[in-house]
């Protein structure tokens, strides 16, 4: 890999490692700052059975009574070290709870990406290739997936494939089938933005001199959609798949819940009706990280599609001169 | 010359290379091109000539079959005698390339951003029976070195965007040539590029076409080039054809009325077409003795990736009030930053900048709004210039609300005024650019620069996105104002001819530098420089047959008789 991307990759890492540790202090600030401590509430609930001192003991214990700062500074050097604490509800530590519930949301979460994907791409290409009203009737696809919420598909999804055609039995949420339909009812709505932009793209890429100009050099359309036009079709799509990732993650949340899987969303369900704070806490750290890494991740990829990216320094200035780019410009640094 | 009833065919035996008969184009329900029909033989040459809208670059699409989906071609397109135009795409594909070359408009959008010169140059080299990639790699590497490439694997490893746009255009008539096609299609090959890069360019298609024998199909609004690089012109205005015949009898005598007013927009043919709108300046220039503008010793340098290029240096000129001052010279001469030193949109490093005796150079942005009054712009292009959300009396009058200029009826009364100086009706107020033409735009814009009541317009290239009977329109709107209002110009432009017409005196800029400086006439009469020279004896003069190039027979021929 080129020097300058290198700079380039460890600048934006920077970057994403300040934004992750600034995203932490500003929940903990949040979470100081509001008024009813949940802590103290459940210590507090009669249910408990605790008295003034025990709570004390509990309070000092833990911590609570010292100054924010140093609460910050423990609490951060604790999360550092992937210590989350303890879970109120269950007493087992938060960082087991999450290991156990976040690959079934990882695998559908990324099965649900790459069935997004997937259809994204078809789409696009039938309504560049395929002849007349079959194309055209594909760019109705995109509006139709958009207008259709993702539980809605999900419960025809179980009922066709599960019910009807057996395919999965719903009592069995991880097999393959029953998530394979989970990622088709959780990668569809988001497609359709994918599509939507990508189709766009591909239009406007289509229109330009140079894809006739390939066609003038023989290019057969699967040639011409795969070499010269998916490329700079894909910058865009890039930018709307790190911005879909919150919705994918919420999307996950229902749609584990009408597949009745256990993943991040019930844990979230579960805690958050318990007032279970250092889940929560670790959860939205969790989620911030994952799109921290997500926007990272389409920042490098950035440069890699379209080489008139400048990485660093100076606007991109294209050779005007008549004849001659001059020396230096062929040096820059994108190419 | 009556449209084509009755089509003469010159037949020699062999099928011509490329035969148009009767080809109609629509796009909708919008005829843009009906009836055209004419011939190309082996190693021929002929130009479709006319301005936007002609249709001319509808028919070489129609020839390319590559008319967006809303087009709609009749009539017959036979290539070396077989059909082409009812082919199914599956059958006509092998036919894109290995013969039939296309070499596009704009080389700056004609290749893919995204992908390096060399893979798209392998694609071409698909065409050709070479199993070995090594071998393919090869000849693409040699096709750039017959181009004129200097680096070949340079230009290979290269993303677009890092190459100039004459390399570019280069690399786009290799890719068209290197799978060996018998006709070639340009399509404006030179009208993104300076006049000393067009010469070689088309130089470079004359040449292939001498040594490969390959037809040309040359696309262009150009007459002079047109005559002086094609054997058959045919004339077209409003999709149908004006005239048609061999260059030297069209050019010589054109019998059209339409020909005739194309043979009189072309600047280099006609230099003295505006004497007397331009003799006021000349008059002006010698009793005048103080100048209006006085540029002295000027000089800017820039830091570009860390290295100082002197984009300016150690220039000097003074303009007379009331005269044109033109600073040519081509892309990258230090022109456009010696008009925004000019303007104070940049401070010079060193030097004085005098424009009605005010010091421009190291003022303030505040300082510099009185001289801005007296200073004013009209960019290169009017389809990108003007704010398309924006009404014309809006964009017109926005100048005036900026300086707080008069009542409200006032100013409504003022862009009518001026309106009417730069020939626009009133009807046209409430239009937004997009429903005007290039030369109306272009208009709209000076109207703009005008409204102001400014001493000094700066012009950089007014007319360089337009048609030459635009073009034409708009130099006679300037010359007139000029006349009148006894304006100065200072007139940015790298076409020669267009600055003899207009010009009174002028600067050669070539890096940086002033090379040669004076009137008009020292200039072209007698170009001491060799850069001026060169720039000189590039302007397409549309004398055909540079004596190498003598016209053949039985090569390209027009259907119409």
């Amino acid at each position: 890999m080129r020097h300058p991307y290198l700079i380039y990759a460890g600048k934006r890492l920077a970057q994403a490692v300040a934004v992750i540790l600034l995203t932490y202090l500003f929940t903990f600030v949040v979470v100081s700052i509001l008024p009813g401590d949940p802590v103290t509430n459940v210590l507090r609930d009669p249910q408990n059975g605790f008295s003034e001192e025990q709570i004390q003991a509990i309070i000092a214990a833990q911590g609570l009574d010292r100054p924010l700062l140093i609460q910050l500074w423990t609490s951060l050097t604790h999360f550092l070290s992937g210590d989350f604490g303890l879970s109120m509800r269950s007493s087992r530590p938060v960082a087991t709870l999450i290991a156990e519930a976040l690959p079934s949301t990882l695998t559908l979460a990324s099965a649900g990406l790459a069935v997004a994907l997937g259809l994204a791409f078809a789409v696009a290409y039938g309504t560049q290739f395929l002849p007349g009203r079959i194309g055209s009737a594909l760019r109705a696809f995109p509006s139709l997936f958009l207008s259709v919420p993702n539980f809605v598909i999900g419960l025809a999804l179980i009922h066709v494939f599960g019910f009807q055609l057996g395919l999965f039995r719903v009592i069995e949420p991880d097999s393959a089938w029953a998530t394979l339909s989970a990622a088709i009812a959780l990668g569809i709505p988001i497609s359709a933005q994918i599509a939507e932009v990508l189709i766009a793209n591909l239009d406007h890429e289509a229109r330009q001199d140079y894809a006739a100009v390939a066609r003038s050099r023989g290019l057969s359309p699967a040639r011409l959609f795969g070499k010269h036009l998916l490329k700079p079709s894909s910058l865009p799509v890039v930018t709307v798949i790190a911005l879909t990732v919150g919705e994918l993650l919420g999307g996950s949340l229902v749609t584990e819940a009408v597949f009745g899987r256990n993943g991040i969303g019930s844990l979230v369900q579960r805690s958050a009706a318990a007032q279970d704070l250092p889940v929560l806490q670790a959860v939205v750290a969790l989620a911030a990280l994952v799109f921290v890494l997500v926007n990272l991740a389409a920042d490098l990829v950035y440069p890699l599609l379209d080489p008139r990216l400048k990485l660093v320094g100076n606007p991109e200035r294209r050779p005007e001169t008549a004849d001659e780019a001059t020396p230096s410009s062929l040096r820059t640094v994108a190419g | 010359m009556a449209p084509p009833d009755g089509l003469t065919v010159i037949s020699q035996g062999n099928p011509p290379l490329l035969r148009v008969e009767d080809l109609s184009v629509s796009y909708g329900r919008q005829p843009v091109v009906s009836d055209v029909g004419f011939e190309i033989g082996r190693a021929g040459s002929l130009a479709l000539i006319g301005e936007s809208g002609s249709g001319k670059s509808t028919i070489a699409r129609a020839v390319l079959r590559l008319l967006p989906r809303t087009g709609r071609a009749t009539g017959r397109v036979a290539f070396e005698g077989r059909e082409v135009l009812g082919l199914p795409e599956r059958r006509f594909r092998p036919l894109r390339g290995r013969a039939i070359g296309f070499v596009p408009q704009d080389p700056g959008n004609a290749l893919n951003p995204v992908r390096t010169v060399g893979a798209q140059g392998e694609e071409a080299a698909a065409l050709l029976d070479e199993p070995n990639r090594a071998r393919r790699t090869a000849l693409i590497l040699e096709t750039f070195a017959a181009v004129g490439l200097d680096d070949p694997r340079r230009v290979y490893d290269s993303y677009p965007h890092q190459l100039s746009g004459g390399m570019l255009q280069r690399v786009l008539i290799g890719l068209a040539i290197l799978p060996q096609p018998a006709l070639l299609v340009a399509d404006e090959p030179t009208s993104a590029l300076d006049v000393t890069v067009q010469k070689r360019i088309l130089d470079l298609l004359s040449r292939l076409r001498e040594e490969r024998g390959i037809g040309l199909l040359l696309i262009t609004h150009d007459l002079a080039i047109a005559a002086e690089w094609a054997d058959a012109l045919v004339v077209l205005k409003d999709g149908a054809v004006q005239e048609a015949g061999r260059t030297a009898t069209v050019f010589a005598s054109p019998a059209s009325a339409y020909a005739r007013k194309l043979h009189a927009d072309v600047p280099s043919l006609n230099p003295d077409r505006y004497a007397a709108s331009r003799d006021v300046g000349f008059r002006r220039r010698e009793a005048d003795a103080s100048p209006k503008i006085a540029v002295s010793a000027v000089t800017k340098t820039f830091r570009v990736d860390g290295r100082i290029t002197t984009a300016v240096d150690g220039v000097s000129f003074a303009v007379p009030t009331g005269t044109t001052h033109a600073l040519v010279g081509e892309s990258g001469s230090g022109k456009t930053t010696t008009i925004r030193l000019l303007l104070g949109l940049e401070a010079p490093d060193a030097g004085s900048i005098r424009v009605a005796g005010h010091e421009v150079a190291g003022r303030t942005h505040e300082a510099l709004r009185g001289v801005r009054r007296q200073l004013q712009l009209v960019y290169q292009n009017p389809f990108t210039s003007l704010d398309p959300t924006w009404s014309v009396e809006a964009l017109v009058r926005e100048p005036l609300d900026r300086y707080g200029i008069g009542t409200r009826a006032e100013r409504a009364e003022q862009v009518r005024a001026v309106l009417a100086d730069v020939g626009l009706k009133a009807h046209l107020l409430p239009r937004r650019p997009d429903a005007l033409s290039g030369g109306q735009r272009q208009r709209v814009a000076i109207a703009r620069a005008l409204v102001l009541k400014p001493d000094v317009i700066v012009l950089d290239e007014p007319t360089s996105a337009l048609d030459v009977s635009v073009q034409a329109d708009i130099v006679e709107v300037l010359l007139s104002l000029q006349a009148a209002l006894g304006l100065t110009y200072v007139f940015v432009s790298h076409d020669l001819a267009l600055v003899r017409q207009l010009a009174h005196s002028v600067s050669v800029m070539h890096r940086g530098r002033i090379v040669e400086g004076g009137t008009v006439a020292d200039i072209f009469d007698n170009p001491r420089h060799a850069y001026t020279a060169a720039l000189l004896d590039a302007v397409p003069s549309g004398i055909a047959g540079r004596a190498r190039r003598a016209p053949r027979t039985g090569t390209g021929e027009p259907l119409v008789a």
